[in-house]
Order: structure tokens, then sequence, then C-alpha cells
């Protein structure tokens, strides 16, 4: 009898799973499909979008560009040197040395001739850590900054940037970040065009391994040669630039990457800059954005522009990408956690009633489903629960429909910013969007369980060290400076 | 059951074959077509270059005769150019477009259902700086699309006929708003002519139009509305518009500006984005006799309103940075007849003061780099 009874729940569990894969998969095919809708009409009003009236208006926004910087002595010069001459009207770049051990702002000083000035930090958002001495470029004061405080962590670096930034638009940058030369002006446009309702704005992070860099320029884009990093690739294309311009255009956009973001700096000081204990800084402070801004009442946006990009380096080894995926889920769970009386309460809107609740069901929980059909679909096959027939048809169909998705978004990025101009990277393209089904995905579940179980039993952060291999760099050019 | 998942896994492979079978046909596509845009686009954009190289004397001709598949493919980059160009080489390259036929077309296309077609054609007629298409693109300001009527903002902005200023300033008075900053930047363009309009707009009952209107003035150096924007200064209603006025009094940087902007310092209880922006508005006007008031906001409670102080000092030049420098003094005086001497902390008007005598004396060595240089 009790046999019986535990192949039918076995039974009815491979059921609820498959029927979970259909919907997640469906879920996907929804954002995809409106963000191909969303690079129509952007391609379509390319032409009259007007960013070049933009960078030639006296009266477009300035922008602070905060780059915090943890011991990123052998990059740093270069993304400097490449955020220094990005093209818009009027900005400044804010560095951030976070305690470094290594020679990060030695590098900087010798680079930029770098010249200390008693800055007067103003405390409008808090930090923990001691502001030991700022600087500013001899021959560009205006232009540079560099702080030096002591170690405090990623969202403590950028919140005494915040307090040193003196636009009214404030872009976070990873240090390791490479820009598009137009990334600021697009990602900033949206402010210009619909200035009362724009809060914040992220731009689309693409993976820089394999791309060929000069002066800190992305100027061949390539697929990288590991298998490893091709599979965050088209990762990123559904994830990153699918996903979330989908939830842009439904309005429910609660993740803006901390690698490119862009904020109004007096809403961020309004609700107090990065939280200091969440992991996931970046995604948390556009949720308390949210928070705040539906409990005023206001009418706001949060959006996302697919173009251009950020590039940044993807984990070239299993360990650091399962250090990165830890973190990443362990930032999910915290974040919504944190923010658990948004979640199905109509008054966050389409933030509490839609978005929220997806992260829950499809972000959150999809590793446990993953994992669970891995072990209860053997399972059930061991106690004759299910039979052989159903269960290769099951798997087939629940990961056809995911390489379905992989594809379709393989087919829209090519329609709309084809990128990736070999015909061997497509291909390596559409095999890395097979491959990532036999192995990657389920080691990647596994590595997400481990984070929101991190989450919950309230272990400390550790953020570790992401060991870069750095970019197909050029050799640097022999005299360089800050661009006026 | 099983004959349904069979079904669901042959749709899935036909639509996983179909997916990567239109990945390779959009490439092929597209390459191909690529290919022959640029084949047609060759012989024009070489005519084209060689026209402008000739500031438009010679070739005219030419590139009306150019046929209309070829002139198609090199339109996007003849009108790119077309926004490079000025002078006679910008000129000539217009007649040319008229020539063909392109303004003919465009004015049909603001009448088009689609707003796409519309904002196009609104944003060529920009480009070709065509006067006679303004009252055209004023009645697109009430177009029912936002997006279109930005287009139409910024194309009247190319051209430049101050006609124009009444109907923006009525295009902004609408719940569907476009953004203030590229009407501020498209009144600007219509130039001083537009001053008159835009000096009478200061008593819109809307705020949001007195605040656009009174950065176009700045802009424009519009030194004979001074008396009305100080007006507006001390008599507004709302505060975003005053702290405009305080800004763009900065701007105008005449001595009218200096009483009124003094009057809104103090006292300390008055909204401090206001004597934020009076203080760097002091600064602006570059009037020493502003020395005194601006000194007394160095030990300010308010962090930017101290820090804004200390910066329009330093910008005021020598008379500005000898009070910083007196203040140092005067609290490193306190400190030795107090006994405690280097190791007194400092306070904010003397943190504030270093900070901009740093940076002033930054600012100097980069000039004189500059200069050598």
């Amino acid at each position: 009898m009790s046999s019986d009874v535990i192949r039918e729940v076995l039974r009815v569990s491979d059921w609820l799973i498959f029927a979970y894969f259909v919907a997640l998969n469906s879920s996907y095919l929804v954002l995809i499909l409106m963000a191909g809708l969303e690079f129509g009409k952007h391609l379509r009003r390319a032409p009259f979008a007007g960013a070049d009236d933009m960078f030639r208006s006296p009266l477009t926004l300035p922008v602070s560009v905060i780059v915090p910087a943890y011991n990123e002595g052998a990059g740093i010069v270069a993304a400097v040197q490449a955020m220094t001459s990005l093209r818009y009207p009027r900005y400044e770049v804010v560095v951030v040395d976070d305690g470094s051990s290594d020679d990060t702002f030695e590098r900087l000083r010798a680079q930029f001739d770098l010249v200390e000035v008693p800055r007067v930090v103003p405390g409008e958002v808090p930090y923990r850590s001691h502001v030991l001495s700022v600087h500013v470029a001899r021959g560009h004061p205006e232009t540079l900054t560099v702080v030096r405080k002591t170690n405090g962590g990623k969202a403590d670096a950028l919140n005494v940037g915040i307090n040193l930034a003196r636009h009214p638009l404030i872009c976070m940058v990873d240090a390791d970040s490479v820009l598009d030369p137009d990334a600021l002006l697009s990602v900033a446009k949206p402010f210009g065009d619909d200035p009362l309702r724009v809060v914040a704005c992220g731009g689309v992070v693409r993976i820089a391994n394999g791309c060929k860099v000069v002066g800190g320029r992305v100027v061949d884009v390539r697929m990288p040669r590991q298998w490893l990093i091709r599979v965050q690739v088209v990762e990123y294309l559904r994830a990153f630039l699918m996903g979330r311009t989908g939830w842009s255009r439904l309005g429910g956009l609660v993740v803006i990457s901390g690698a490119f973001g862009i904020f109004r700096r007096d809403l961020v000081v309004k609700i107090g800059g990065m939280a200091h204990d969440a992991i996931g800084e970046d995604a948390e402070l556009v949720v308390r954005l949210h928070h705040y801004l539906r409990e005023q009442g206001a009418d706001y946006r949060v959006i996302f522009v697919a173009e251009p990009v950020s590039w940044s380096e993807a984990p070239a080894s299993l360990r650091v990408l399962g250090r990165q995926r830890r973190r990443w889920h362990r930032g999910i769970a915290e974040i919504l956690g944190k923010h658990r009386a948004m979640i199905g309460n109509p008054r966050y809107g389409r933030i509490g009633l839609l978005a929220l609740p997806y992260y829950v069901v499809f972000e959150l929980l999809a590793p446990f489903v993953e994992l669970a059909a891995l072990v209860l679909l053997p399972l059930g096959l061991w106690v004759d629960a299910v039979d052989l027939a159903f269960a290769w048809r099951f798997a087939l169909v629940a990961y056809g429909y995911g390489l379905l998705i992989s594809l379709f978004s393989l087919f829209i990025e090519e329609v709309s910013f084809h990128r990736y101009p070999r015909w061997s990277d497509l291909l390596r393209g559409v095999l890395a969007a097979i491959i990532e089904n036999f192995g990657y995905r389920q080691i990647l579940a596994v590595w997400q369980v481990s984070g929101a179980a991190h989450a919950w039993q309230g272990r400390k952060p550790v953020w570790g060290t992401m060991h870069r291999q750095g970019f197909d760099e050029s050799p640097p050019r022999d005299s360089v400076g800050v661009a006026p | 059951m099983l004959g349904v998942f069979t079904l669901v896994i042959a749709v899935l492979a036909v639509i996983v074959a179909g997916t990567s079978a239109a990945i390779i046909a959009v490439r092929v596509v597209r390459q191909a077509r690529h290919r022959r845009i640029a084949a047609l686009a060759a012989g024009p954009r070489r005519a084209l270059l060689n026209f402008v190289a000739d500031n438009g004397e010679q070739g005219g001709p030419d590139l009306v005769a150019i046929p209309d598949e070829a002139w198609q493919a090199a339109e996007p980059g003849a009108l790119a150019l077309l926004g490079k160009l000025r002078g006679e080489a910008h000129r000539a390259l217009v007649s040319v477009f008229l020539r063909r036929g392109v303004a003919r077309r465009a004015l049909g296309n603001l009448h088009s259902r689609s707003r796409v077609r519309r904002a196009k054609a609104a944003q060529v007629l920009g480009d070709l700086e065509l006067r006679r298409a303004v009252p055209e693109l004023c009645r697109l300001l009430t177009d029912r699309h936002l997006e279109v009527r930005v287009v139409a903002v910024r194309a009247l902005g190319r051209i430049g006929d101050p006609a124009a200023a009444w109907r923006l300033i009525a295009a902004l008075d609408r719940s569907d708003q476009i953004p203030s900053l590229l009407a501020t930047h498209t009144l600007v363009q219509l130039g001083p002519e537009a001053e008159v309009t835009l000096s009478a707009a200061l008593d819109h009952p809307q705020a949001r139009v007195r605040a656009v209107c009174l950065d176009a003035l700045g802009l424009l150096g519009a030194a004979g509305s001074v008396h009305r924007i100080a007006r507006v200064l001390t008599e507004d209603g709302t505060l975003d518009v005053r702290v405009a006025a305080a800004a763009n009094l900065g701007k105008l940087g005449t001595r009218a500006g200096l009483e009124p902007l003094t009057a809104v310092l103090t006292p300390a209880t008055r909204p401090t984005a206001l004597r934020t922006a009076a203080a760097k508005a002091l600064g602006d006007l570059g009037a020493p006799s502003a020395v005194p008031a601006l000194a007394a906001l160095l030990d300010d409670e308010q962090f930017w309103v101290a820090h804004e102080a200390a910066h329009a000092l330093r910008r005021l030049g020598p008379a500005g940075q000898d009070a910083l420098r007196a203040v140092i003094e005067q609290e490193a005086g306190r400190a030795r007849s107090a006994g405690v001497g280097a190791h007194a902390r400092p306070s904010s008007a003397a943190g504030h003061a270093r900070e901009a005598l740093a940076l002033a004396a930054v600012a100097a060595a980069a000039h004189e780099m500059a200069t050598v240089g």
C-alpha cells in the first residue's frame, strides 16, 4: 500500500516538475518576444533618436561615473583611460580605491599625475570606512577624482563615490568593464527623453573574453575560446539582454547590473545609498528604489537599454564561476527575503504582483526544481512510478524547450544587433546553446541552491576574488592622459 | 499521453531546426543586402565627397542625376554629411536634396499614418533646415505621439526660426510633456529674437514653462531680461522656478543680479536648494562685492550651501580666495590661543575653504601647463 502511495507521489511530482519546466520556459519565451518587439522599435527609431543632438546640447545632464576598485592594478589604468574618453558632453570619473593591497593607486597616480586635495566628504549616504585622501588629475581636476579609503566592500566604496559625486546622474561601473564609446550617451538618453519619470537605467553587459580590446575599446567581437565561456555568452544573451529588455518593456525591471547602471543621484541619496549588508547590492538598490517610489505614489520608470554595451570578463574556471553564481543566487534570496512585504502586494503594482513573484517562482526556486527533477525522475523510474518511455520524452521536451529559447535569443540577436560577425562564432553560439543542457545547467543549479542556503543560514557573505585573465589587449599607448 | 509527448517532441524538433535555419538565412540575406547597398552607394558616395570637397561648386547636376535606387542607398550617409557641413557646402548639398524632391516627399510624409514615417520626415526637414517647413512642423507639435513631437521640436531647433517660439512654449503646456531640456535647447537655437516671447512667458501659469524660459534666457545671454528674472527669483511661488531664476541670473553675469541673489542667501530658513543655487550663481556672476555674503556662509549648517559658497569664492579670484585664507588663518589663530595648535580638528568652514583653495591651486597649475604647452 505504502509503495503505491510513494509511486503515486513520485508520478504526480514528476508531472508537476514537467509543468514547471513548461511554465518556466514559456515565461522566458514571453520575455524574449517582448525583447524582440522592443529591439524592433528601437532599431526603427534609431535614425531620429537624436543621440547626436544630445551630445551637442549644453543642457545634457552631467554624469558622475563611479568606479569602485579593489586590487585592480593590472587593468585600472586602461579602464580609467577608456572611461575618461567616452563620448559624452560633461562627466567626471570618480575612482574609489577600496583599500587595495596592490599598486592600484600608485599606477593611477603615476599615469594621471594625481595631486591630493583636501576634499570635504559629505555624509549624505552612510559609509563605514575611513577616507584616507582625495586626489584629482593635475591637468584635468574636474574630470578625474581618485579616492583612497580603508577597505569596506563594494557597497561602501560606492557610497563614498556617491557622496563625492558632483553631478545629478550617477553611473556605477565595474573597474574591469570596457564601455562602448557611446555607452554613457545611450544609457543617459532616457533621462533626457523622459526626465520627469526615468529614475534609473541599466545597460546591457556582454562578455568580453575572446574579444579584441585596443586602448580600452572592444574593436573585434569574437566568441571566447573556451566552451565554458561560450555557454555563458548564450546565457547572458538569453537572461540579461533578452530577459531584462522584456522586463523593461513590461515595466517590471528589478535588476540593473552593478557593472553598468545609471541612477538619479538625489533619489539614491534619499533612500540611503547602497545597502552594506546586501551581497547583491546592485539589484537591492533597484528593488529599494521601487519600494520607496511606489510608497510615494510616484509616476516613474526604471528602464533598460540594449545597445551600446558594457563588456565584462566572465569567469573562465568552474571554481570562480561557482563562486559567482553562489553569490548571485544568495543575492536574490536575500533581496526577496528583505523585501518580502512587497511580494504579492498590490500596493507595489507590477513589481509586487508580477516581477517579484516571478523572481520567487522562476528565479529563486528554479534550481531547486531542476535538482528535484534530477533526483525524482530516476527515482520514479526505479520504483516504476514512471516508465522509461515517459522519462526520456519528459527530458527531451523539458530540455528541448530550453534549447529553443536559447536559439530564439540567438535569432533575435542575429536580426537586431548581430554582434558576432564570424560564421564560425555563429555556429559556436548554436552549439553552446545545445551544450549548456548537458552538465552546465545542472552544476549551476547545485551552486545556486548552495547560495540560497547560505543566505537562509545567515552565513557571513564572502565576495571572493575574481581571477582575471585580462583581455586580448594591444600594447598600451606611449603617452596617455585624461581626455578633456 | 505518450503520443502527445512524441508529437510535442516532433514539433519542437521542427521549430529548433527551423530557428537554426532562420538564423543562417537572416545572416545570408543581411550580408547580401549589405553588399548590394554598399555597391549601389559607392558611386554616389564618391560623388558626394567630391561635391563637398569642391564646396558644392561642381557636381550638383551629377548628384541630381543619380538613379533613385542608388541615391536611396547613399541617402543616410548624405544626411549624416549634411549635419557636419556649414556655409556654402551645406547650402549646395541642401539644394541637391531639394532638386531630388526629398523635401517634397518629407513634407508629404508629415501626414503619414505611421508615426515612424512622420518622425523620420520631421528629422529630414530639420536636417535640411527648411524654413518653409516650419508651419507644418509646428502643427506636428500637437501630434498625439510624444516621439513625433520630440523630433518636430528638434527639427524646429535646427531650422532656428524664432517665429516658432510661441508654438513651442504652447506645446510645453501638455500633460504628455516634451522634455524640458530639449525644449530649452530648441528655444536657445531660435536665437536672440526669441527673447521677447521668452520674457513674456515668465508670467505663464505653468511652473515648468517658466523654468524652461528662464533657462533659455540664461543660455541666450538675455541681459535685457535681468530685472524680470530677478522679480521671478523673489516673487515666484514655485521653488524650482526660483532656483532656475537664481542659476540664470548667475549665467547672465550682470550687476543687477547681485542684490536679489544676495538677498535670498539668508535667513537659513529659506530652502536649501535656493540658497545653494544663489551661492553658486554669485560665483558665476563674478562680482567681488559678493565676497562678504559668501564668506558668511562658509560655516552654514547645510553642506551644499557652504560647499557652493566656498567654490563661488574660489571662482571670484583674488578677493574671494583672500576671504578663504582669512577663514583658515582665523581658525589657526583661535587654535593657537586655545593651545591646541596643529592638533585642532578643522571646522567645516575651514575644511571647505581648504578644499576650494587647493582646487584653485590645481586649476591655476593646469592653466599654466596648458598655456606653456
